[in-house]
């Protein structure tokens, strides 16, 4: 992989996801299939943490899906794998949705929403993710307390560190810290190489 | 390197920085190849984040994406002569390489309607022809060199630049194409970006549409292209219209 791994990235799963991806872009709907079928559900779930709306999500993962069948000959090996590449798009939409105007009203009640809420405890299972889900939640109790909020309301959550900072009552650079921080721990854990 | 801009890198890959933080941090990460390596890192953990997430997809969203990208154009590689990008995206396995050695040839004579050296103006026909040939070698030895890359970006005013780069050579050919039409006694100008600096790639003939060979690429790690003044300058003056990665 060009010096670069993942956890992922060494198994036969994540290369084959590359070579479809290559393959969908020659136009091979077979590979857009078995693309989809690897990759829809962690977009979908990506798009429904951050919105929460499910029609919205629902949405979201379909632009980014036609995305990946669109753009799929841009993507490039050498700058990480194929699941990080469609995944970085699906949550960058997402945010980028959420912080639309439209999306304001909806954002306040969200936010006591996200406070309360456990890792995970509203996701609906799916068996493909139950191995990853284990291993990141287990990674995320590896964090402190004030890592752990930080990543997952920017992540999750689709706040700004400014707005992360607004709600945790913490100062800017701490939360820029502990995003850093905490997700460096979290690759660590989860054995994401470099 | 400014640590405060550094220790953006998690926030950035959260997508949780300001639009304009946002821009700056990228135009940072061009010329930082640790934050770069960083951000790569840190986005796998972010994909397992997402992972995490996944749900079970409703069929109807299967039934919508198959019926939009039945009606969905794919856009090209970046490159119009061939697959070249899209084989580039395979380069992690050994099939490519063949297909890169077997279109080598024609991508080079489709990349050697050379328009300028980097640094050096062509001023008389036979010179021209001449750098020509040498472009047309140039080129085929950069396509078969084993640790040829390419690369692409588009031009944020329209068009798409593109790099053939090889470490071990020390060369790159760089080909824009579909660039927007400058007004008079303007001309767009290459920058070669790295921890040491910015030095200048030469000037774009008015007409450019074709490849630039670059020697002496050093620690340079982005191409840039900025609009200037006809006669170039000798640092940017404009903010780029393009920032192309060069692979390390």
């Amino acid at each position: 992989m060009l010096g670069r791994t993942s956890s992922k990235a060494d198994t036969g799963e994540e290369a084959s996801l590359e070579s479809h991806l290559h393959r969908v872009a020659l136009g091979d709907r077979e590979a857009f299939d078995e693309v989809y079928g690897q990759l829809a559900g962690p977009i979908l779930g990506v798009a429904r943490r951050v919105l929460r709306d499910p029609a919205q999500a629902e949405e979201v993962a379909q632009e980014v899906l036609v995305e990946i069948w669109r753009t799929a000959s841009r993507f490039d090996a050498a700058r990480g794998s194929a699941r990080a590449w469609a995944l970085t798009m699906a949550h960058a939409r997402a945010v980028d949705r959420v912080r639309s105007a439209d999306a304001a009203t909806r954002r306040e009640a969200r936010a006591a929403e996200l406070m309360v809420e456990a890792p995970f405890d509203q996701v609906v299972e799916a068996v493909e993710a139950r191995l990853d889900r284990q291993r990141v939640r287990h990674c995320l109790e590896g964090l402190t307390e004030l890592q752990r909020q930080s990543v997952t309301l920017a992540y999750y959550g689709g706040y700004t560190y400014s707005q992360v900072a607004h709600l945790l009552d913490t100062p800017l650079g701490t939360v820029k810290t502990r995003l850093r921080d905490g997700l460096a721990r979290l690759r660590d854990c989860l054995g994401v190489g470099g | 390197m400014d640590p405060e801009v550094h220790s953006l890198t998690g926030a950035y890959v959260c997508h949780a920085l300001e639009p304009d933080e946002r821009a700056a941090f990228e135009r940072h990460l061009a010329q930082c190849p640790t934050c770069a390596a960083e951000v790569a890192e840190l986005r796998e953990t972010a994909a397992l984040l997402a992972s995490a997430a996944a749900e079970t997809p409703p069929a109807r969203l299967k039934a919508a994406v198959d019926a939009r990208i039945a009606v969905t154009r794919q856009i090209p590689p970046l490159v119009d002569h061939g697959p070249l990008r899209a084989s580039a995206s395979a380069s992690a396995r050994p099939p490519r390489r063949r297909w890169f050695a077997a279109a080598g040839w024609g991508l080079a004579a489709a990349m050697a309607v050379v328009v300028a050296v980097l640094g050096i103006r062509v001023s008389d026909q036979q010179n021209q022809i001449d750098q020509a040939r040498q472009h047309s070698t140039t080129i085929s030895q950069l396509l078969s060199a084993p640790d040829a890359h390419s690369d692409s970006a588009s031009v944020s005013t329209g068009g798409t630049g593109t790099v053939l780069v090889s470490r071990s050579r020390d060369e790159a050919a760089i080909s824009v194409a579909g660039l927007a039409r400058l007004a008079p006694g303007k001309a767009y100008q290459l920058w070669m970006i790295g921890p040491s600096g910015t030095r200048s790639g030469g000037v774009l003939p008015a007409t450019a549409s074709d490849s630039v060979v670059a020697h002496g690429l050093g620690d340079a790690l982005t191409i840039g292209l900025t609009v200037e003044p006809a006669g170039g300058s000798t640092q940017p003056t404009t903010t780029p219209v393009m920032l192309l990665p060069m692979p390390a």
